[in-house]
This record gives C-alpha cells, sequence and structure tokens, in this order.
C-alpha cells in the first residue's frame, strides 16, 4: 500500500513537470507520512546522502569540464578527430563520435559533451550538406560514450551508492576498452549511414594543421592523464586529483590557450555551482527515495523475485540489463544510480557479477535511457543545440541505438573488456 | 507589487548563485591546499577535507533554492508540451505548489535535524553538526519564497519563464 503511495506521488509528480529532485521528495514525504515514521528523517537521509566525501570530487569534475568547454578545448579535439577520421565519405559523423570521446576524457558529463560537440560540430555538418536528424543522432550518442571514459562523476555516485565502496581508480581504467569500443561501434553505423546518404568527402587539412592541433590539444588532454594518473599512482584520492584539475585547468586556459579571462572563469564557476546543485539534490532526494524503498522491503522482496525466476547469471543480467533500460527511459541517470544499486548489486554479485563490472553495464545501461524519449536529457539538450524536433531525430536514431545495444551485450557477457584493465594495476 | 517581488527574487536568486560560486572556488582552493600541504610542507591540515564538505553543503543548498528561482532544476515537460496553455498553466500551478510544500517541509523538518544534531561535534572541525546542515532549512524557507513567487505570476497569467541553456533541460 505505501509502496503505491510512494510510487504514485513519484509518477503523478514527474508526470506534472515537478522537478524530479522535488517528486523524489514530495514521494518521499508523502510515503513516510502514510509510514508515520517521523519526517525528521527524510531530511536526515538527505543530509546523509550528500554528506559523502568521495561526492566531492562531482563540482570538480563539472568546474573543471566547464573551463575546458569555455577555453575552446572543444574546437581543438574536433580538429584531430578531423583529421584522423574526415577524409572518408561522410566522414563528419565519426569525427564527432571521435571528438566526443576524447572530451569524455576531460569531461565527466554527458550532457556537457553533447552541449560542447553540439555547438562546435553541429553548424559545421549542416554547412556541409548533413541531414538535421542525423547530426543529432551522433552527437547525443557519441556523448554517452564519454560516460565510460574517465572521468565520470557518475561512476563517483556509482561508488558512494555501493555501500560497499567500489573503488573509483577501478572503474575508471574498466570504462576505457568499453568506452573505446562503443565508440568503435557508433563510428562504424555513423560511416554506414553517412554513406548510404551519400553526404560529401571531407578533405584532410594537411600534416601541419593536424601537428598544430593536436599540440594545442595535448595540454587539455593532459587533464585526464594527471586525474587517472594521480589516482592510480595513489598520488591523489579521486577527489583531490579532481581539485588538482580544476586548478590546472585554469591555469592552461589563463596561461597556455589564453582563452579564459576572469568573465569566462566567472561564468564557469557559476554554470558549475547549479549544475552540480542539481545533480546533489537530486542525489539527496534519490538517498530519501532508496530508504523508503528499504524501509518498504521492496529491494528485497525484488531480489527474491528475480533469483526464484533463475540463478543462472546471463539470464540475471539479462532481467538486470531490462529493468535499467526500462526505468532509463523515464527516469534520469543519477537518480536511478542512487536507488538502484542497492538493490541490484547484491542480485548480480549473488551470481558473481564483479561490482566493478557492474558499474560499467550500469553507466552504458543508463547512459542509452540518457538518449530515449520520453526522457532523456541528453537528446533534448543535442536537439535543442541542433534546432532539430526530438521526433525528427529518433526516426532515424535506431542504428545507432543498435550500436548501443550491441555494445551492452557484449560488455555484459564480456566481462573482460572491462576487468583486464583493474586486474593488471 | 508581483513585479517587485519578482525582481527582488530575481535578484536574490543572482546573489544566492554568485555567492554559491565563490564557494566551489573556495572549496577548490581548501583541497589544493591539502594536496599542497601533504607534499610541499610533508604536513596536511586536518580540517580541510570536513571544511569542504560542510562547504559543499551550504552552497548546494543555496543554489538549488536559486534553482528554483530559475527554473533550472531537471524535469520532464513532455506532457505539459503537448497541453493547451490554460492546462498547462493548472498544471504548472499544481507543480509550484508541491515545490512550495516541499519547501516548507524542508525548512520544518531540516530546522528539526538543525537542533537534534547541535550537540554533535564535526570531528577536526570542532564544530556542530547542526551547523553543516544549516543550510537546508535556509534553502527550504527560501524555496517556499521562490515558489510563491512564480505561483503569484502564474496566478497573473503571466508565462514564467525557464532559463533557456539547454545543458539544464
Amino acid at each position: 500500500m505505501e509502496l503505491i503511495i510512494l510510487l504514485t506521488v513519484l509518477v503523478v509528480c514527474l508526470a506534472i513537470g515537478v522537478p524530479v529532485a522535488f517528486s523524489l521528495l514530495a514521494a518521499s514525504i508523502a510515503c513516510f507520512v502514510a509510514l508515520d515514521i517521523p519526517l525528521v528523517v527524510v531530511f536526515q537521509r538527505m543530509a546523509a546522502g550528500v554528506s559523502v566525501f568521495t561526492l566531492m570530487a562531482i563540482p570538480f569534475f563539472i568546474f573543471a569540464g566547464d573551463l575546458m568547454y569555455r577555453s575552446g578545448i572543444a574546437q581543438r579535439l574536433v580538429q584531430v578527430a578531423e583529421a584522423a577520421f574526415g577524409r572518408a565519405r561522410g566522414g563528419l559523423g565519426p569525427v564527432n563520435i571521435g571528438a566526443s570521446t576524447l572530451f569524455g576524457a576531460v569531461s565527466g558529463s554527458a550532457i556537457a559533451s553533447a552541449s560542447a560537440m553540439g555547438s562546435t560540430l553541429m553548424p559545421l555538418m549542416r554547412e556541409k550538406g548533413y541531414d538535421g536528424d542525423y547530426t543529432v543522432n551522433v552527437t547525443v550518442t557519441g556523448a554517452i560514450v564519454g560516460l565510460l571514459i574517465p572521468p565520470s562523476h557518475n561512476m563517483i555516485i556509482y561508488s558512494a551508492a555501493s555501500g560497499i565502496g567500489v573503488s573509483i581508480g577501478d572503474l575508471f581504467l574498466a570504462g576505457i576498452v568499453p568506452g573505446v569500443l562503443t565508440a568503435a561501434l557508433l563510428m562504424l553505423v555513423a560511416w554506414i549511414v553517412a554513406v548510404k546518404r551519400n553526404y560529401a568527402r571531407g578533405v584532410f587539412p594537411g600534416w601541419p594543421a593536424f601537428m598544430r592541433a593536436l599540440i594545442f590539444a595535448i595540454p587539455g588532454l593532459m587533464t585526464a592523464i594527471i586525474i587517472m594518473g594521480g589516482i592510480l599512482s595513489g598520488i591523489f584520492t579521486a577527489t583531490e586529483s579532481s581539485a588538482v584539475a580544476v586548478i590546472y585547468t585554469i591555469l592552461v586556459g589563463a596561461l597556455v590557450y589564453r582563452t579564459l579571462g576572469w568573465q569566462r572563469f566567472g561564468q564557469a564557476a557559476m554554470q558549475s555551482v547549479k549544475i552540480t546543485a542539481m545533480v546533489l539534490l537530486i542525489i539527496g532526494a534519490a538517498s530519501a527515495f532508496g530508504y523508503a524503498l528499504a524501509v518498504l522491503e521492496a529491494p528485497t522482496r525484488l531480489a527474491e523475485l528475480i533469483t526464484a525466476a533463475t540463478d543462472n547469471p546471463i539470464m540475471v543480467l539479462l532481467i538486470v540489463n531490462v529493468i535499467l533500460l526500462v526505468l532509463g527511459t523515464f527516469m534520469d541517470m543519477s537518480p536511478l544510480i542512487v536507488i538502484t544499486t542497492p538493490i541490484l548489486l547484491p542480485v548480480v554479485s549473488q551470481v558473481g557479477v564483479d561490482p566493478v563490472h557492474f558499474g560499467i553495464i550500469m553507466m552504458l545501461n543508463l547512459g542509452i535511457g540518457l538518449v530515449t524519449p520520453p526522457v532523456g536529457s541528453v537528446l533534448f539538450v543535442g536537439s535543442a543545440v541542433g534546432k532539430v524536433p526530438v521526433e525528427d531525430a529518433v526516426k532515424t536514431i535506431w542504428p545507432f541505438y543498435g550500436a548501443l545495444i550491441v555494445a551492452l551485450l557484449f560488455i555484459t557477457f564480456v566481462p573482460a573488456l572491462s576487468m583486464t584493465l583493474p586486474n593488471l594495476f | 507589487m508581483t513585479q517587485a517581488l519578482a525582481k527582488f527574487t530575481h535578484h536574490a536568486a543572482d546573489i544566492l548563485v554568485k555567492v554559491a560560486a565563490a564557494g566551489l572556488i573556495a572549496m577548490t582552493l581548501i583541497v589544493g591546499w591539502q594536496v599542497f600541504g601533504r607534499y610541499v610542507l610533508n604536513s596536511s591540515p586536518s580540517w580541510s577535507e570536513q571544511a569542504a564538505l560542510t562547504l559543499m553543503i551550504w552552497y548546494v543548498s543555496l543554489a538549488a533554492a536559486a534553482g528554483v528561482r530559475e527554473g533550472f532544476h531537471i524535469r520532464i515537460v513532455a506532457l505539459e508540451n503537448a497541453l493547451s496553455p490554460p492546462r498547462k498553466r493548472i498544471m504548472r500551478i499544481a507543480s509550484d505548489l508541491v515545490v512550495a510544500a516541499c519547501g516548507l517541509a524542508m525548512a520544518i523538518w531540516g530546522g528539526e535535524l538543525v537542533i537534534r544534531t547541535w550537540e554533535h561535534t564535526i570531528p577536526s572541525l570542532g564544530l556542530p553538526r547542526g551547523l553543516a546542515y544549516a543550510g537546508l532549512p535556509i534553502a527550504g524557507v527560501l524555496i517556499v519564497v521562490f515558489a510563491l513567487e512564480r505561483l503569484f505570476e502564474e496566478a497573473e497569467g503571466e508565462t514564467v519563464t525557464d532559463e533557456e541553456d539547454p545543458r539544464w533541460s
């Protein structure tokens, strides 16, 4: 009964356009009232949900990515990718995905990636005769790759939500190969579609131009090395490395690129703080919501349901993937990580899935939810930046969904893709 | 009257975001100082992590409240966009009422949380735990004010626009 109240309030609030964080909060409050639990507990769970040291890396990654974006790194990464893939017929499609992959290495957010690539590459693609729907398709699905390529703030949320301290360094390492695989599959699809639609062939800008772009991009890409190197060598914690990345990015933007003045710095700080507030408020509210679910013993019941149905690891992973895909189309990524990790992680652990491996599955799976209607923030951002109606973009996005699903199946059923790198270090 | 209120709350939200941004910059410096202290001065400050976390809870609360006024919190607009303007207005009023109610609850029971945890001390910082959470009820009060302001605007038939930046849509 209380579970029905919890879910009904949530769905109704979401439907009438209450912000996600307040929908979760309203549902938790309604459920606690029905259960006769003191309401102070809601806010205690909320406060506890955000009082986690590792979550401090989130504002830093967002800040560093935003500073990088404002310093003009995106254009340089596009030039590097263009020199590498631009010569093929319809080459700008794969270029877009390659550049998104590189951008994913300096930014932790898929939405930032979609807006950065959208604003730099989409006008160029339209100019060369690419259709609007195609440009949106490659931009938004390419942005999903950044969720797997470290750093990724969603992996930090997963680590915090796991409750068993899954290593952030391991998660970051584990995401690299699946990220590259997903990018390769998307590039293949982007190329096939582009050839079918007979898009123009690109021109190689010449080696000097390529080298200039590469040299200019290197200081920016160093951010990724500082973060990964710092965490893996044990010099920094994840939080420290992200803060150092911010300071490094400020220095590079102000002194090397000379594009970062006080005004852009201020804008970046304000933008980052808004996104941080939005993400962390959702995490806090989702913590209260997750607590309500736990009080109602929903996780145990769901776990029993799944394990009663099958104890075959392949079937369990398939069921879990389907559940996440369905939830992902309706809900945003971060609240789903907070709410479903404590429920599903024990279920998959029981059949021998490594928590690090499961984290990577979850990133891509919920990432697909970000580009599917009715609720897909990255799809909406891409459509808005490209000025293409969501309905039009979705009509032709199916081959790209196909590539993402194939990647998800590979990553789910070939643990070595994720686990080889973290086991090496 | 409504216009003056709209102007005032808009400025207030702007200031909150600026204060929060200063908090983010301060947090960057604190954690940067922690690394500098450990490797250069050979002594890591003991207060830095707790201080940065406390700061974060504060500025997230303030910026989250500002987000209600500026409308940058993620929400689903699919259904709303499919409706006729009068129905859309009813939905937005209902939605703002829910937000206002949540803010009120946050002010009351968040306040209770602050009082209850005032006796606990944050390790290595020596400050009451309740102080770290005090941003919560303050944000609650601000959310009520901001949501009511939007309600007044809706009631007068004005269209309240959300921030355009697609990054937060």
